[in-house]
């Protein structure tokens, strides 16, 4: 022995006489094995890695993740995509947790068709099934932690149908919710469960599930020919364990390599987001196919039920000692029956999904819509105000119809925007008086351009303002500090009138219900752009092409009566800021 | 059903075993080895990686216009600091001290390069609140713990327009050194 080696064995020796290592690692690794190793074990091994895997993928995720509606969707972009190892880690967690709903049900089959619940097992039996409802907890928590589409939909329904539940439903679903809506609480709380509370709960039932499956013993073979053969886990059944365990994080490792977590658009509550549920909570988005209205309840209460129900009677109803699944008919049918049931109906969800164009049309370009965001670079999100404090204050934000407004739309709007965001040519103008601290004085001089090289910017030179004029204008740029269509549209509220029938029917559809933009630009204020006064809107009307409009602004609107177009445009006028 | 003693007799005992299990050990050892090593590896490069990288160098902030830098008397203004900080960049709120004699202007940072609080404008010059830390009007140690003169920050000027880089220094030492 080298003095290397003899010096090792004296740590653990002196490690032994106080901790008793020794005798743990034995214990651990000379568990009995009634009638030999079999890959038919690795299942429960594999269950303690992967929850391994996850705590401490999770743990890593959580040094840049926020729980905050408002930061979680820039968070996880960020180790999605900026992180060096961030999509492999995510990956694995993202992976990992699919493979922990498969491994578990493969699990709880093989203990099912080994009868291996049976033989004053009933606790372990009883535990685990508890471990099963608590992985499927972490998945449904978990989901929604990305903020994104998917994460916020696929959630909303989830609590919806939990809410549907009678008599405890809506209190349920609020004290998930954290209120009536799903916000910036809801993720805080799916947070606060899926990090401590189901970790720990998890954690202690599965020290316990394994404390009382070595007390009970290896069930062995269901058959009892060789029961009297008896091997250690080491080596045989820890090589069988780890060959497969290996196998698992393997995949996961490539799944995360080739197909990179899925991470969409950051969540939007005013999209028509398809919402489908993850693949293992498909059977029952299935079943609420066939089950409309008050029936719905079957697939949602009366049948997890029915199902946890059986799963936690069965081994105090299967009093038999019978192990061989084929001498057990009636239990084995049960088990097929449920796995191709559940199989079955996740294919047939698919498929459905698959058969419908518009839903498969839907699925398909939000699916490329969410690869077309990971594929985009990662942008920081930006945090705080851009003005400094000691910049000049100002008591009210731009009033709506003003005459600076007028003077805005007549000389600015073409370059600046509508909105004064900024355009083609023109810079944003929100803030920019504050954030660079500009004065009054300044503005006006910067307006008639006094003291600016003509060659300086492509900015005109608007000396045709009189001196009140710009005075106003620069009043006016001082205290805007928020996009001209919103102050607008406020002024909107106040009294236009209703849009006519003929606006609602033939332009509400692509301009928004009261013309504030929609797939079309909004139309409020348009009657003070150049090419675009009253009457050549009406003029417009009869051809938009000679307008330079093109598709999907219709070539022309037979359906609408002169009267109608008048109708329109003189609407659309009153929307003008005034 | 019983659990089974230590005591009942085991299989793979016999010596003609002992190689095929020393050779499973050797490979559940290698397997363990490189599922531990890719895991550290990644764990490594992940949560220590982005603490190595830049912060960002500022980029120029705008003070205010030249014009309005009284001549002889200090000003302290808010320049807007952005920094990328993982998932976010951050506009937060510095303070500078802008001085102008004649055309000379002089930026200084507001935090006092002993523990970081902010210098306050005093009869002639500069005081800390903190530890009394003293300045004269050109930023010139006087006295007090502060181990140098306060940190002078780049400026230009573009059109009418005063601009600063800001930028952090390491406390404590004795000559000015920039930080991140």
């Amino acid at each position: 022995m080298s003095a290397f080696a003899s010096r090792l064995a004296k740590v653990a020796d002196w490690l032994d006489e106080r901790a008793g290592i020794k005798r743990l690692t034995r214990s651990a690794l000379d568990e009995p094995i009634r009638g030999g190793a079999r890959w038919a074990y690795v299942f429960g091994s594999t269950l303690v890695f992967l929850f391994a895997i996850q705590a401490v993928t999770g743990m890593l995720l959580a040094i840049y993740y926020v729980p905050s509606a408002d930061h979680a969707h820039a968070s996880v972009a960020y180790i999605q995509k900026a992180v060096p190892g961030g999509a492999l880690l995510r990956g694995l967690h993202y992976y990992g947790a699919s493979a922990m709903v498969i491994i578990v049900v493969a699990h709880i089959t093989q203990t099912f068709l080994y009868g291996a619940y049976k033989g004053k097992r009933e606790l372990l039996w009883v535990v685990g099934g508890v471990l099963f409802i608590l992985v499927l907890g972490f998945a449904f928590t978990g989901y929604l932690l990305p903020w994104d589409q998917e994460a916020y939909f696929g959630t909303k329904v989830g609590t919806s149908i939990a809410g549907e539940v009678p008599l405890v439903g809506p209190l349920s679903q609020r004290i998930m919710l954290g209120g009536t809506e799903l916000t910036t609480l809801t993720l805080s709380r799916f947070f606060t469960a899926h990090v401590f509370l189901l970790p720990l709960a998890l954690g202690l039932l599965l020290v316990l599930h394994i404390y009382l499956f070595r007390r009970a013993g290896a069930a062995g073979p269901f058959h009892n020919k060789d029961d009297q053969r008896v091997e250690r886990f080491y080596p045989k059944q820890l090589f069988k364990d780890s060959i497969f365990i290996f196998i698992i994080f393997l995949s996961l490792l490539l799944l995360a390599e080739i197909m990179p977590a899925e991470l969409g658009p950051q969540a939007d509550p005013t999209s028509d987001f398809l919402a489908r549920p993850a693949w293992y909570f498909l059977p029952l988005f299935q079943l609420l196919k066939y089950f409309p209205g008050k029936l719905s309840l079957i697939p949602t209460v009366v049948l997890p039920a029915v199902l946890f129900g059986l799963i936690f009677l069965l081994p105090f109803l299967d009093r038999r000692a019978e192990r061989n699944p084929v001498r057990r008919p009636v239990a084995t049918a049960i088990l097929i029956f449920s796995l191709t049931g559940a199989v079955g109906l996740i294919v047939l969800s698919k498929y459905e999904d698959r058969a419908n164009p518009e839903f498969s049309a839907k699925l398909k370009q939000q699916d490329e819509e969410a690869k077309a965001f990971l594929k985009t670079a990662f942008q920081p999100q930006e945090i705080g105000r851009s003005v400094p404090i000691t910049a000049p204050q100002v008591a009210n934000p731009a009033e709506a119809g003003s005459t600076p407004l007028k003077i805005f739309f007549a000389n600015c709007a073409n370059c600046h925007g509508a909105d004064a965001t900024g355009g083609p040519i023109g810079p944003s103008l929100i803030n920019l008086a504050r954030a660079r601290n500009l004065t009054f004085d300044y503005l006006t001089r910067w307006i008639a351009g006094h003291g600016r090289e003509p060659s300086a910017d492509s900015m005109p030179r608007y000396k045709q303002l009189t001196e009140e004029e710009r005075g106003e204008l620069a009043d006016w740029l001082l205290k805007l500090d928020k996009p001209v269509e919103q102050a607008a549209s406020e002024s909107q509220t106040s009294g236009d009138g209703e849009p006519p029938a003929a606006f609602s029917a033939n332009c509400a559809l692509c301009h928004g219900d009261r013309a504030e933009g929609n797939i079309g630009p909004s139309l409020i204020g348009v009657t003070s752009k150049p090419n675009r006064t009253e009457e050549d809107l009406l003029k417009l009307l009869n051809n938009p092409r000679a307008f330079g409009l093109k598709d999907p602004m219709p070539a022309s609107f037979p359906a609408l009566t002169e009267d109608d177009k008048r109708a329109i445009v003189e609407w659309l006028d009153r929307l003008k800021p005034k | 059903m019983q659990p089974i003693s230590n005591s009942t007799e085991v299989s793979g005992e016999a010596p003609a075993s002992a190689k095929r299990r020393s050779f499973l050990g050797v490979v559940i050892g290698l397997i363990w080895s490189a599922v531990t090593a890719t895991l550290g590896v990644t764990i490594g490069r992940y949560s220590i990686a982005p603490a190595l990288s830049s912060t960002g160098t500022s980029e120029w902030a705008d003070v205010g216009l030249l014009d309005e830098i009284p001549e002889g008397k200090p000003v302290k203004r808010s320049v807007v600091v952005s920094q990328n900080a993982g998932w976010g960049r951050f506009n937060s709120q510095r303070l500078v001290w802008v001085t102008r004699k004649g055309e000379q202007i002089t930026v200084f940072s507001a935090a006092c390069p002993h523990l970081g609080c902010t210098i306050n404008e005093a009869a002639n010059g500069f005081i800390c609140p903190c530890h009394g830390s003293a300045w004269n009007a050109d930023g010139e140690k006087l006295g007090g713990p502060t181990p140098r003169g306060m940190d002078v920050l780049e400026h230009r000027v573009e059109g009418d327009m005063l601009k600063v880089k800001y930028q952090y220094f390491k406390q404590g030492a004795a000559q000015k050194e920039q930080v991140g």
